[in-house]
């Protein structure tokens, strides 16, 4: 047991559309609503898999992915990602987003696995908001992709009848300011 | 003919159905087994398995016209029904099944090819005088004629495949100048999907209502409607929940309605199960959109409301029987909704999430209708639909039914995929779901938020995620904590399940 480490009092539980959880360490079993305490029990059973157990009542939940301090969890089947700072780590994080601008390249990437159709831009084209970039198949429907920015494209890396899975950049574009 | 024995060219839910309503007929069922899903659910229910895993064919063999017939003659079937998709609206197929002489469950093969031609169906229902909306006579030859009729009816249009359905090789153009592009898009499509690029040009009604009529037709020209169901609940031109009766239709219009849908069928010469899909816009004027010559996944809908067993009605008029109902003999009693269960993320812009089904619960009740063709255990293949299951409510009137689907989704537990359900959820709880002025725009304008979770939610996965960071990152060899209450607790996998603790 090492004691030149600072003792970690409460871990900041921030989710993907910003709001924050608090959580006092050791970290209870128990949540408090108003003036309240109730109980959050997690289970296991052969006929529900793993579950919370609140208020008398089931949710099922599933771990999905865990990298370093981000979890992503499936809780009644509804997916929510968090990442888990220190009071440290989240007091540079806040310096760190105000230090950040603006983003200055857009990746569009693919937003699920599919085939490539058609490219409807070139490199140097400008593009505007909701205009359609890429024409991508996937379980047999033609979804068009459409540009979330006004910009230029600087770069396209699909091409047309070549398979693509998630996330894979589709095509770069400069962020117009 | 009396039919003894029916191959299920099909599937999933749908031959589970089929071969149900056959059993109560004490008909014979041959179900195929397939090497993508050899321990399927509907296997279990045939009393002929024919063991297709062998197959190398590039083809799914429900797609394999040659060798389903085959397979007919093998097993001795005397009948073929081909469920919904895959063959079920291939003329040339059923035709193929009648050479051989073997019933096809279904219309002709001549009301097959007329109606799945959009061309030739809009020809006939403009004939006999269906309400439909301003379009093109016939197909559009060039990018120049499709300029052309759009200016003269006016934008906007929707250029539509001419052999199409589901929505594939659609496309709304608003603008003269997209209509080039568009034009050809749609075309490159439709030839892709269809194998036929020809598409012609309709006035685009907005926001309709989609609303569709349940025929059934004899062989000797008797044909009924069994009332509406309304599928504006869509996604890009994919049903998502489907009711009957519709919010929107009263008595009279519903009269006319079903008429019009009758007369369309008589002038086909339709027999069989068919649907006559019409677009009903906000001044109660409707259109003929499309027919489709199939059973349909939504049928179970009005089967709830009429009490009538669509299935065994396609296989009695197969056999030649006639059909004993009479249209005055069709009641409407209650409400059925229908929510479709499929392994989609709907935080993904409902992107489908194959996988295998760890555990499955669904809720039993006199008022829930479950039609499935999974268990726990089973996987949802890539390479076919991502049903799971349909879930069907029937209830008193709507508001009954929407409160008693509330309480039964809530008491759906699918873990393994990521599923439909929270949006349903959301739905059911959506004032314009609610007060039933929702239309086929619905899903793109009027949701804020794909899903619905209760207060508390977020933060008890908060908790959860807090938990799991501590278990495996703050160990008590590198930190100074009290870890009292989770010492309880043995480490668990991470892999998507945890271990038992």
């Amino acid at each position: 047991m090492t004691t030149d480490k600072p003792k970690i009092t409460r871990l900041y539980t921030l989710s993907s559309q910003n709001r924050k959880y608090v959580f006092p360490l050791p970290l209870k079993n128990t949540i408090k609503i108003g003036k309240r305490q109730y109980e959050v029990k997690l289970k296991h059973d052969e006929k529900f898999g793993t579950y919370i157990l609140w208020k008398n009542r089931k949710y099922p939940v599933e771990v999905i992915r865990s990298r370093q301090n981000r979890y992503e969890i499936l809780f009644n089947d509804i997916s929510y990602t968090f990442t888990i700072e220190t009071p440290f780590g989240y007091k540079r994080m806040k310096v760190l987003s105000k230090q950040k601008g603006k983003k200055e390249k857009e990746l569009i990437k693919a937003p699920m696995p599919g085939k490539i159709i058609d490219v409807l831009v070139r490199e140097g084209s400008q593009v505007l908001t909701g205009e359609p970039v890429v024409v991508l198949e996937a379980m047999k429907m033609q979804n068009e992709i459409q540009s979330p920015v006004n910009g230029t494209v600087i770069k396209i890396n699909a091409r047309p009848n070549s398979t693509v899975i998630k996330d894979d950049i589709l095509i770069e574009i400069k962020v117009e300011v | 003919m009396k039919i003894k024995r029916i191959l299920v060219a099909n599937r999933g839910e749908i031959a589970v159905r089929i071969i149900k309503t056959a059993r109560k007929m004490n008909i014979e069922t041959v179900a195929i087994k397939t090497a993508v899903e050899p321990s399927a659910m509907y296997l279990l229910f045939a009393d002929i398995v024919f063991d297709n895993t062998d197959d190398d064919s590039e083809i799914p063999v429900f797609l394999n016209i040659d060798r389903i017939i085959e397979i007919a003659l093998k097993t001795g079937a005397d009948a073929i029904h081909p469920g919904y998709g895959f063959l079920a609206e291939n003329a040339y197929f059923a035709d193929k099944c009648l050479d051989n002489n073997i019933e096809f469950i279904g219309p002709s093969p001549d009301a097959i090819y007329k109606m799945g031609n959009k061309t030739i169906a809009r020809r006939l229902a403009l004939a006999n005088k269906i309400p439909m909306a301003m379009g093109s006579e016939g197909n559009i030859k060039n990018e120049e004629e499709a300029v052309k009729i759009a200016e003269k009816i006016g934008y906007p249009v929707i250029i539509k495949a001419a052999s199409g359905g589901g929505g594939r090789g659609m496309r709304i153009v608003r603008k003269s100048e997209d209509m080039e592009k568009m034009f050809i898009i749609a075309s490159r499509e439709a030839e892709k999907a269809f194998n036929d690029p020809s598409v012609f040009i309709e006035k685009y009604i907005e926001n309709p209502k989609h609303i569709e009529f349940q025929i059934l037709g004899d062989k000797k020209g008797n044909i009924i409607h069994l009332g509406e169901r309304e599928c504006s609940i869509q996604r890009k031109h994919q049903k998502l929940l489907e009711e009957a009766p519709s919010p929107a239709l009263d008595d009279d219009l519903r009269e006319e309605m079903g008429n019009m849908a009758v007369r369309l069928a008589k002038a086909a010469g339709y027999y069989s199960a068919g649907t006559v899909e019409f677009l009903l816009d906000s001044d109660r004027n409707y259109y003929f959109m499309e027919m489709n010559t199939r059973i349909q996944v939504e049928h179970p809908v009005t089967e709830e409301i009429t009490g009538i067993d669509l299935i065994e009605q396609q296989i009695r008029i197969a056999s030649g029987e006639e059909l004993k109902i009479k249209q005055k003999d069709v009641k409407i009693h209650g409400w059925a909704i229908e929510c479709r269960i499929n392994a989609e993320d709907v935080q993904a812009g409902f992107a489908p999430d194959p996988g295998k089904i760890e555990k499955l619960n669904l809720p039993d009740d006199d008022y829930i209708r479950i039609d499935t063709g999974v268990t726990a255990g089973s996987s949802i293949v890539s390479s076919y639909d991502s049903m799971i299951a349909k879930l069907i409510i029937k209830g008193r009137d709507r508001k009954d039914t929407l409160q008693k689907c509330k309480l039964a989704l809530d008491k759906v537990w699918i873990k393994g995929v990521k599923t439909t359900l929270p949006f349903f959820r959301m739905l059911v709880r959506h004032p314009k779901f609610i007060n039933g002025t929702f239309t086929t725009s619905f899903i793109e304008k009027d949701i804020e938020q794909y899903y619905y979770n209760s207060e508390y939610e977020e933060m008890l996965a908060a908790w959860l995620a807090t938990k799991l960071y501590i278990e495996e990152n703050l160990s008590e060899n590198s930190i100074n904590l009290d870890f009292s209450e989770s010492r309880e607790i043995n480490p668990w996998l991470l892999n998507k399940r945890f271990n038992q603790f």
